[in-house]
């Protein structure tokens, strides 16, 4: 269908919202609450534009396209609304960019760019302690604009149910349980919240001070740790050969989502107690030696034993971490060349 | 630990309703009561466990309603009203009074533990004020010397009984046409003066022909929208599955407006009957009355009156829930009530779509004001055409009108819409010296000077032509001794503490522009302050998720625009 947004006609496709389809026609409007994975909430109100035919502001997240809509995201009327709402938050919180881990990818400091705000005209002072309790995950709540995708994203997303709104009015706030220290809390650090948080309100603990997102090289690969195969982006500081972060791609399978182990335990590709290489025991000290070597002599071990105390002294044990593929020839090998039933999974409770 | 007897009850109210997370409220207000007015941490836990929500769900539920006290309150928690129509009428002296015999401040407790003082926002008492609500109890029309009576009582460890009696008139004799009658609130009563006998006719008629009556006589919603009811009912979804929700609005939230419960308290019967029409004409078994919380004793007298009318069989299979609210102002919108009702936070939900479509459960649901159902019996009962001679054109019926501030006789008065401001006024005895400045409709609406406001008819358009709304016909008299600048800062405080918190322009901008006021009123504004509260009204109104940012970005503006040099005076 046709729309026509700033005067300019663009081609969508049905069943978008104005925000998406001016997402995809490269026109930006400020917008926080927002969040392909929650949905619209139609709350920080920053996406207001001008709907011909429609009386008032619109949300832009909430409004579907219609074939011939008239859209206005750049008059005066809408930008001071835009403005106010963007003025207003970095007013009512502490938004100092400089040592703020989300600078340069923060959501609120853009739509502050675009709109040209410099500094808060207004002084909210509100009382917010940091939470630095979790293992992985820092709450800076005086960063927080309760724009509520992080309490979207574990209700709905992961389905952890552990954050939600609390108290009222100026106070509302984003609680962990009952408003209890996340690391006091039944938080299982999945960090989805950290992924959706548009601000610097939730960041990851790990990664602090280790480099600013525009210093590190993304790249992009499949977690190793289980079969699922979560896509994961690992965020790489190259001159020192290191992991710094690790967030989930919004992409099939796992939409984004990860676990505690993929999103935090990503120190081993550079741990200098990784084994990179076979070692046999000789005479009490590991030493290197080549796959073949390290092959045969296993095999031999493995038949040695076998023949003499028979092949249920064989038993093999599967992992998570590998493909079902290699899991299937785990047990084949074991149940076929071995004769043995005895075959078990880590995963197996 | 909750007592057997506490958990036995809240698995009673569990029951009691289509999804069990509609529950969580009542089964806190439980705990409360049973711990000392006090609902501890420990028993939002236990009752998050019994519902069946997260902790999290519960402890946001908890801090968002104001009558959960989640810090100790002594054994006698004293509210003490001074939203504007309280203000008016001196509520701040009672407050002050308080602090200094009881020798604390707002907010703290006796060290005795005796007392506990708080100030509070509007407690639907504008008739009646200064108005303390001790525990459930309301202590109407105080003055210093009934305070010190009060408090003398109190720690005698004696509750004095509460005193009903406000003013009151009728010039239409259907909404108030049993009041000062002895038990008018039974059902022997009410069915001695003619009750029951429209809902007869209704069940006897088809629910096409119902809505065409209701249709016809456009009775336009009381709660302050005025949108037609016939024509919401007529928005529900033909042949659809779902079951369809009647509820009816009794939050009565909006200062200056205590009308609804001169119906409920005075006359349940007459609102129930126009429920059970309203419930045969739209096909709905499950009806909910959502009553603020403060009107306990109501919410008591309306359970007793359902009981009555069930037991009589007049109500068929149709069940009437009574569900409090706890202290929000919010929940009088109609899709924050409808939060609310689910047990969850009063935080409105986006339009489209509307409840009639997608409301409680996400089922097809209506939400009426109480007046509005009030007055179905008479439509029914002496048909449209006998409404529609009531008022003026396209604003039909009576209207109840509750006065409050520089009058001789505060009080609900019923007249038919577009009756003017004069003769209302006069009913309520005249204003007390020179009249400033007057509000209409409740403190959503644009304030109106005396000039604006005379010869004003009181209906729907009319308002709108002058320049405001009828809202809720909550009427506030103003005279010369009162500060405009003072009305707007308290009234901007109620907006400050009221909002639900979700959006941005509302929750932020309402604070800013507090701040602004009590800078100004405190003599420490500028001219400059004065531009940015215009400001940032001029871009709230129209850009909030619900209509409560137009709520005090009008009347702050219009006070602002309309008495801009008293603001300017304060500039030093």
């Amino acid at each position: 269908m046709n729309i026509i947004l700033n005067n300019q006609s663009y081609e969508v496709p049905d069943g978008l919202t104005v925000l998406e389809a001016a997402r995809r026609c490269g026109v930006y409007i400020p917008s926080l609450c927002y969040h392909p994975k929650t949905g619209p909430a139609g709350k920080c109100r920053a996406c207001v534009v001008e709907i011909e035919g429609l009386r008032g502001l619109q949300t832009a997240c909430t409004v579907r396209v219609r074939d011939g809509m008239k859209v206005f995201s750049n008059t005066e009327r809408v930008l001071q609304a835009q403005r106010l709402v963007i003025d207003l938050l970095l007013s009512s919180g502490e938004h100092d960019c400089l040592s703020c881990e989300q600078n340069g990818v923060c959501e609120l400091q853009q739509a502050a760019y675009f709109l040209g705000i410099e500094r808060p005209t207004f002084r909210i002072e509100r009382d917010r302690a940091d939470d630095r309790s979790a293992e992985f995950i820092d709450r800076d709540p005086a960063r927080c604009i309760a724009c509520g995708r992080c309490v979207a994203g574990c209700n709905s997303t992961v389905v952890n149910e552990v954050l939600d709104f609390g108290f009222r009015a100026g106070e509302t706030a984003v609680i962990v349980d009952d408003d209890l220290p996340m690391g006091a809390s039944s938080c299982v650090q999945c960090g989805e919240c950290v992924q959706l948080c548009p601000t610097g309100a939730l960041t990851d603990k790990k990664a602090r001070g280790l480099g600013r997102a525009w210093e590190l090289e993304k790249v992009n690969t499949t977690c190793p740790y289980c079969g699922v195969g979560c896509q994961v982006t690992l965020h790489v500081d190259r001159a020192r050969n290191r992991v710094v972060r690790v967030t989930g791609r919004e992409v099939s399978p796992n939409q984004g989502m990860l676990c505690v182990k993929g999103r935090y335990a990503y120190e081993f590709p550079s741990s200098d107690k990784r084994l990179k290489y076979p070692m046999i025991k000789k005479d009490g000290q590991h030493v290197r030696v080549s796959w073949d070597e390290a092959l045969d002599y296993t095999a031999s071990r493995i038949k040695t034993i076998i023949d003499q105390h028979g092949p249920d002294t064989f038993s093999a044990f599967g992992s998570g971490r590998i493909t079902n593929e290699n899991n299937y020839a785990i047990q084949k090998f074991t149940r076929a060349v071995i004769g043995t039933n005895n075959v078990d999974h880590c995963a197996r409770t | 630990m909750l007592s057997e007897t506490a958990i036995l009850r809240i698995k009673d109210q569990i029951a009691r309703y289509p999804h069990r997370e509609s529950a969580l409220m009542p089964a806190l207000d439980t705990a409360q009561r049973e711990n000392g007015n006090y609902l501890s941490r420990e028993a939002i836990r236990e009752v998050a466990g019994l519902v069946g929500v997260t902790f999290s769900k519960a402890y946001g539920v908890a801090t968002y309603y104001s009558m959960y006290n989640t810090e100790r309150v002594g054994r006698y928690h004293l509210c003490v009203d001074t939203n504007v129509p309280a203000y008016l009428a001196g509520a701040e002296r009672i407050l002050a009074h308080l602090c200094r015999t009881l020798k604390i401040r707002v907010g703290e407790t006796t060290p005795d533990g005796l007392f506990t003082l708080s100030e509070v926002e509007d407690l639907g008492s504008c008739g009646t004020c200064p108005v303390i609500q001790v525990n459930d109890v309301y202590y109407e029309k105080m003055t210093v010397a009934k305070t010190d009576a009060l408090i003398a009582s109190l720690r005698e460890g004696i509750m004095p009984p509460r005193k009903d009696g406000s003013h009151y008139g009728t010039a239409c004799s259907i909404l108030l046409k049993n009041r000062g009658r002895k038990n008018a609130h039974t059902l022997a009563v009410y069915k001695r003066t003619g009750g029951y006998k429209a809902l007869a006719k209704a069940l006897a008629m088809q629910p096409a022909e119902l809505l065409d009556m209701v249709k016809h006589a456009t009775v336009r919603g009381r709660g302050g929208a005025g949108f037609p009811a016939g024509m919401k009912w007529g928005f529900l979804p033909k042949n659809d599955p779902r079951p369809v929700y009647l509820i009816c609005n009794a939050d009565e939230g909006e200062p200056g407006t205590f009308k609804d419960r001169q119906i409920m308290q005075y006359d349940p019967h007459l609102l129930i009957e126009g429920m059970a029409i309203a419930a045969h004409t739209i096909g709905c078994r499950q009806a909910f009355i959502y009553i603020r919380g403060e009107f306990e004793w109501i919410a008591r007298i309306l359970e007793e009156a359902i009981g009555e009318a069930k037991t009589a069989g007049l109500l068929g299979q149709l069940d009437i829930i009574v569900h409090r609210g706890k202290g929000s102002y919010e929940c009088g919108e109609e899709t924050a009530l409808i939060e609310s009702l689910e047990g969850k936070r009063g935080c409105p939900r986006i339009k489209p779509p509307f409840p009639a479509n997608v409301g409680l459960y996400g089922c097809p649901t209506i939400v009426n004001n109480v007046e509005t159902l009030s007055v179905m019996p008479f439509v029914v009962a002496h048909g449209p055409e006998a409404f529609r001679a009531i008022g003026t054109v396209g604003n039909y019926g009576p209207k109840l009108f509750g006065v409050s501030g520089a009058v001789r006789k505060p009080g609900v008065y019923e007249f038919p819409l577009g009756t003017p401001l004069e003769t209302v006024l006069a009913a309520a005895g005249g204003v007390v010296g020179q009249l400033k400045a007057v509000i209409v409709g409740g403190l959503s609406v644009p304030i109106l000077t005396a000039e604006e406001a005379r010869g004003l008819p009181l209906d729907y358009d009319a308002c709108i032509k002058a320049g405001t709304m009828l809202g809720s016909g909550g009427i506030m008299v103003m005279n010369e001794k009162v500060s405009i600048p003072s009305i707007a800062l308290r009234a901007i405080e109620f907006y400050a503490h009221e909002s639900c918190g979700q959006c941005t322009p509302c929750r932020e901008g309402s604070v800013v522009v507090k701040r602004l006021l009590q800078g100004l009123v405190a003599g420490r504004g500028s001219a400059a302050d004065i531009d940015t509260v215009l400001s940032i009204c001029d871009t709230v109104i129209g850009s909030t998720l619900c209509p409560t940012g137009d709520a005090w970005g009008m009347p702050i503006r219009a006070m602002v625009r309309k008495f801009r040099t008293e603001f300017e005076s304060l500039i030093r």
